[in-house]
């Protein structure tokens, strides 16, 4: 368990790097893909449905990487993808590919199944995150514009 | 008004760039009506889908101009999204000269994307992790990281002959697993299946999906609908890749 949280750090770290971010965010992403992992891991100690893990885990992340990425300047996708790679379910990919080609019906539907399950969660909780992201920016917006009114605002994160 | 010309193609230029980089559609049209309406534009209406831009600007004088930009190849790319959007910050704060402008944006756009030796870095270490990650031993680690070695080098002759994105995912796809299998025949990795999950990470089109699916969420829904219908459609070329040479090898290597 901790070598797999640790895998998911230097995994994140890789993906980071891959997608050419630099400096210190590095290390906020690293940093990230571990707790993704560690959030998955207490979810499924909580209760037992892995789907649910999957949403939870990514719904926490992403909210994280949201609130990171605007104290950091930097664009959202930037940390939030690296942070999320922990949950990209790639072997439920591999193994219904596999189930597909030796014509293994039934594991082809039930590996297939989790696939979209898994990578539905992740989206829903990315897409939650994504939504409370923009209730509370743009009640904030709202609370500067009475407070400053014109000249042109500062571009978002 | 020939200026007021280049600045819209300047704009634009900066559109692209955070575009290919593989921003939402919401930061591209929003970095765009923002530098326009610093550099004096009354109005500004753009389109973004997936592969292109459209912008028409009027001018304090009335003038009216429409520019149009084809999108052909994305790189992911943070660290030009970082750099226009510091552009953009600074220009609307005070708005810079035009030759300025294209002069800071140029060096944006030459910038090389990640050198090769970080690329390759990048690689090894997503794809080791992740074999790690799904369960595989230290020996298959390395398998992976030499899988992912040769995946690279695929990859890359594959964007410098411009293969397209499908043909590109379905021969990476092969060729990683075609080396999983056969460094596990020749003894090195223990379990092909966790060296090729590890050298698929790399491949899935992760970001696609998490841009398109924040880009759904904040009302682009044609953008948001493509990019994901195209994340769905690449997963199912590695799926067909992997496939191709599992076939000949047998499934269960």
């Amino acid at each position: 368990m901790i070598l797999q949280i640790f895998a998911a750090l230097t995994g994140s770290l890789g993906f980071g790097i891959m997608f050419h971010v630099k400096g210190p965010k590095l290390a906020v992403i690293a940093a990230g893909g571990a707790a993704c992992w560690i959030f998955y891991l207490c979810a499924m100690q909580w209760q037992d449905s892995q789907i649910i893990a999957f949403f939870l885990s990514a719904l926490i992340t992403a909210v994280l990487a949201e609130l990171l990425a605007r104290r950091l300047k930097a664009p959202v996708p930037t940390l939030l993808m690296p942070m999320l790679i922990p949950l990209v379910p790639g072997s439920d990919l591999y193994y219904t590919a596999i189930a597909f080609v030796g014509n293994d019906m039934a594991q082809f539907v039930s590996f297939g199944e989790r696939l979209v399950k898994e990578s539905g969660a992740m989206s829903f909780g990315v897409l939650v995150a994504a939504g409370i992201a923009q209730i509370v920016i743009q009640a904030q917006r709202r609370f500067r514009i009475y407070r400053t009114e014109g000249n042109c605002r500062k571009p978002r994160d | 008004m020939q200026s007021n010309e280049e600045l819209l193609c300047c704009i634009l230029d900066m559109g692209e760039v955070l575009l290919t980089a593989g921003a939402e559609v919401s930061r591209v049209e929003d970095t765009a009506v923002r530098i326009a309406r610093a550099y004096g534009f009354v109005r500004t209406d753009i389109v973004t889908i997936t592969e292109c831009i459209m912008i028409t600007v009027r001018a304090a004088d009335g003038q009216i101009l429409t520019q149009v930009r084809r999108i052909t190849h994305r790189q992911n790319d943070m660290w030009r999204i970082e750099a226009v959007n510091a552009l953009s910050r600074e220009v609307c704060a005070a708005p810079l000269p035009l030759a300025e402008l294209e002069r800071r944006l140029r060096v944006i756009i030459e910038t090389p994307s990640n050198p090769p030796a970080a690329a390759l870095l990048a690689y090894l270490l997503a794809a080791g992790s992740f074999t790690v990650f799904f369960g595989g031993s230290l020996r298959d680690c390395i398998a992976s990281m030499l899988c992912s070695a040769i995946l690279y080098a695929i990859d890359r002759s594959g964007i410098r002959i411009r293969l397209q994105p499908f043909v590109r995912t379905v021969a990476s796809s092969a060729a990683l697993s075609l080396s999983a299998v056969l460094l596990v025949r020749l003894g090195l990795g223990e379990a092909a299946d966790k060296v090729i999950i590890g050298n698929i990470m790399i491949l899935i089109p992760g970001l696609a999906l998490v841009t398109s699916l924040r880009d759904l969420i904040s009302g682009d829904v044609i953008s948001g609908l493509l990019g994901a219908s195209e994340a769905v459609l690449r997963a199912a070329a590695i799926a067909a890749g992997c496939a191709l040479v599992l076939m000949y090898t047998g499934g269960a290597v």
